[in-house]
């Protein structure tokens, strides 16, 4: 019961700084509330008793965030919001999107039997499980992982290198 | 079963406002926003499925560990292309982009 309860808090505050960041003027607060979304989603694993994967998920998404609130603020025509200008269009269409897609999925999630619940797994052999996924049956999947960091590392240097004429 | 499906709600109101945030944004930044928002109501569909149906399957929090690298190797590659085009047009405004060429 507490579980719920949490899960359902932190996920609500997932929900309303993932709105906030489309609704404010201002780009530092849109890259705020971001990450204050995410850090929520990562509370959401700790609560469903995933350690690991929500450390990793706050530490992560907290570097992140701050790279592109930097990225934000220098690319923006309008950072502070002050100008008033509207950077959205055809914005009928993309809620009607949002809402539709939203509720295809929450119908999905009710249509489906889900089956029996099955119990936590304690943290320490949660990892233990994870490393030995990732030594054994994941490690072409990991080592591709590593490679496809590698060559979007070099093309992202490429991209933005300015070039010569 | 309570917890389960509020996580999967939370994960497609996630989608639907990622969706919203995509389409709506005429700003490359904003546009990469609505897509890390997508990318995180997928992560807690995973981490739910993977906890309350099959904790034994360590390969979903794999998947999981996959889908944190998309998203950092998204913002990579967008904020390239979006210095990219920054140099050459001065905005990352994708009203006027046409094309990926400089």
């Amino acid at each position: 019961m507490l579980q719920t309860i949490f899960v359902g808090l932190f996920g609500i505050a997932a929900i309303w700084f993932g709105v906030v960041v489309f609704t404010t003027s201002s780009m530092v607060r849109s890259a705020l509330a971001l990450l204050f979304s995410q850090a929520a989603v990562g509370a959401m694993f700790l609560a469903m008793q995933t350690e690991f994967l929500g450390v990793l998920q706050i530490m992560m998404m907290g570097t992140e965030m701050s790279i592109m609130a930097i990225f934000m603020v220098m690319y923006m025509m309008d950072p502070g919001g002050l100008m008033g200008m509207d950077m959205t269009h055809q914005k009928r269409i993309s809620q009607v999107a949002g809402v539709l897609g939203a509720l295809v999925v929450v119908g999905i999630v009710f249509l489906v039997g889900w089956g029996s619940i099955a119990g936590s797994v304690p943290p320490d052999q949660q990892v233990h499980g994870l490393g030995i996924e990732l030594m054994e049956r994941s490690m072409l999947i990991f080592e591709t992982a590593g490679i496809t960091i590698l060559t979007a590392m070099i093309a992202t240097i490429a991209v933005a290198l300015e070039r010569r004429q | 079963m309570a917890t389960l499906i509020v996580a999967l709600i939370v994960g497609a109101i996630l989608f639907g406002v990622g969706l919203y945030g995509s389409l709506s944004q005429t700003n490359l930044v904003m546009i990469m926003m609505g897509v890390e928002l997508i990318l995180a109501g997928a992560m807690v569909n995973l981490v739910a499925f993977w906890r309350f149906l099959h904790p034994e399957a360590y390969s979903g929090q794999m998947f999981v560990l996959i889908v944190m690298t998309v998203m950092a190797l998204e913002m990579a590659v967008g904020f390239g292309v979006g210095t990219a085009r920054f140099r050459y047009k001065g905005s990352v405004e994708m009203e006027e982009a046409r094309d990926l060429k400089g």
